[in-house]
């Protein structure tokens, strides 16, 4: 079981975890949405750095989210990479500046453009993932549930999603154990020793027993439900939902106020559009 | 057996079977996208979640098979730790419904029914949903989300189109046959 441990099934101590589910997702939602918005430094970095401080303040596990700090790291910038091979000229039409610094062959050229355009790329990547490592590292599935129905999704949607939680655990044990007894019966599954279309092969003799246990569950788990009556009503309430508290009182006008800018920023950008299309530093010095 | 209209089948039947079934699907593509996938790409994977959403879409419908495909991409991001990527996720949506909808045109693997016909719609749907959800839909909606260059986003849509179209033509048949086949036991009882 690698990396499964980010989410966390019980409440945590720590301020924002103590939030409400509401509060959380209705934050989330809006602050996705600003990240989204522009290319704008002053306004990309504020929230990254927020997002690093929120993001400690939770006092995760440094042991099991290190590993994937460092490939999201690893993964954007290699990213960024293949979009300047791709184009040594990419970012113009957000920049308009064509300054060459280096240039290698006629065709890898870097300019000033786009060595500006694609570091805030990488920065804006790398705030959408911590603010959604640290939603994740807040939440638990039950509140991710009680906060999806409070936004206006029907409950059954946030009881897939609340089921899906609980059940990825049972599966991938299901996986790792029937991997091993197909093992002892001489498969090969080293990545070294076997070709990708060969291991597709044997993928597919394991995923035929998976396939039938996990959907064998599914009468089990929905005639539980049923007796206990679920889909009898149309509303339902959440055991981890309770009223609004001061620190929620605060956020909701902090989301408030974000979303009023998000709503001014894009509005504003639609009737003057903004020329150039990024803020740049050397515009400005 | 009593024929269901062709509306009835798309939406699917919402009770509580399917949202387990759904729930279930989104959980098994989720640690098979995890698990079972071997890197060809940035990004792109030989992954064998995409034979999820033909099972979900061969027991509840393609609406189902949507969500199913769709929410395990977003939890699969989750789990996996590669950050997130909702362009990916309403691709993978597209997708899921396309291929999910076995029962639209008859094949039926809770009752066994899974012909040379079958097989046929099924290959050139599957190739068509990916061309058209990872050639076209998904680059677009990068374009729409992180901004960034047109170019590389259709350039990863494609290998993934293919590796996509690869699992599930080499892997799908495969598997919906025997999950038919297992399926069709004592199909052939006639109630007297």
């Amino acid at each position: 079981m690698k990396n499964l441990n980010i989410i966390n099934l019980t409440k945590g101590e720590t301020f924002l975890h103590q939030l409400t589910g509401t509060t959380k997702v209705r934050l989330f939602a809006v602050l996705m949405v600003y990240v989204m918005m522009s290319f704008d430094l002053p306004i990309i970095l504020p929230l990254f750095v927020f997002s690093i401080i929120s993001i400690i303040s939770l006092k995760p596990h440094w042991k099991t989210i290190q590993p994937l700090i460092f490939f999201v790291v690893f993964l954007n910038v290699l990213n960024i990479v293949l979009y300047w091979l791709a184009n040594p000229l990419c970012g113009l039409e957000y920049t308009g500046d064509q300054t060459i610094l280096f240039a290698y062959t006629d065709y890898l050229i870097v300019t000033r453009g786009t060595l500006w355009f694609l570091s805030i790329r990488l920065l804006k990547m790398l705030t959408a993932f911590s603010t959604s490592l640290a939603f994740i590292m807040s939440i638990t599935p039950s509140e991710l549930a009680a906060g999806l129905t409070n936004i206006g999704f029907p409950y059954k949607l946030g009881s897939i999603v609340e089921i899906a939680f609980r059940y990825i655990p049972d599966i991938s044990r299901d996986y790792e154990n029937i991997a091993v007894s197909m093992q002892c019966r001489g498969l090969e599954l080293d990545a070294k020793k076997t070709k990708p279309i060969e291991r597709l092969k044997q993928m597919v003799i394991i995923l035929i027993p998976l396939i039938v246990t996990s959907f064998d569950r599914v009468g089990n788990i929905s005639n539980a439900m049923d007796l206990r009556g679920f889909g009898k009503g149309k509303k339902r309430s959440y055991y981890s939902e309770y009223p609004e508290r001061r620190n929620d009182k605060i956020f909701k006008l902090i989301y408030c106020l974000i979303a009023l800018f998000c709503a001014y920023y894009i509005i504003s950008g639609f009737i003057t559009p903004r020329v150039p299309k990024m803020w740049i530093y050397w515009r400005c010095l | 057996m009593k024929k269901e209209s062709f509306g009835k089948i798309l939406l699917g039947k919402w009770d509580t079977k399917t949202i387990v079934g759904v729930a279930i699907g989104i959980a098994l593509f989720a640690v098979l996208m995890v698990y079972g996938s071997i890197t060809v790409f940035t990004n792109t994977n030989l992954s064998l979640a995409m034979l999820v959403p033909i099972i979900v879409g061969g027991l509840f419908g393609p609406l189902p098979a949507a969500l199913a495909c769709g929410l395990g991409n977003v939890l699969a991001d989750l789990i996996g730790g590669w950050g997130f990527w909702f362009d990916w996720s309403i691709g993978n949506a597209l997708l899921g419904f396309i291929v999910g909808s076995l029962k639209l045109y008859g094949a039926n693997i809770d009752e066994g029914v899974f012909d040379v016909k079958h097989m046929v719609i099924y290959a050139i749907l599957a190739v068509l949903g990916n061309v058209l959800a990872f050639g076209f839909v998904t680059p677009i909606f990068t374009k729409l989300i992180f901004g960034g260059e047109l170019e590389i986003s259709i350039a990863q849509g494609w290998v993934a189109a293919v590796s996509n179209s690869t699992v599930l033509l080499v892997a799908g048949i495969p598997i919906l046959k025997a999950l038919a086949a297992r399926n069709a036991r004592g199909t052939n009882l006639t109630k007297e």
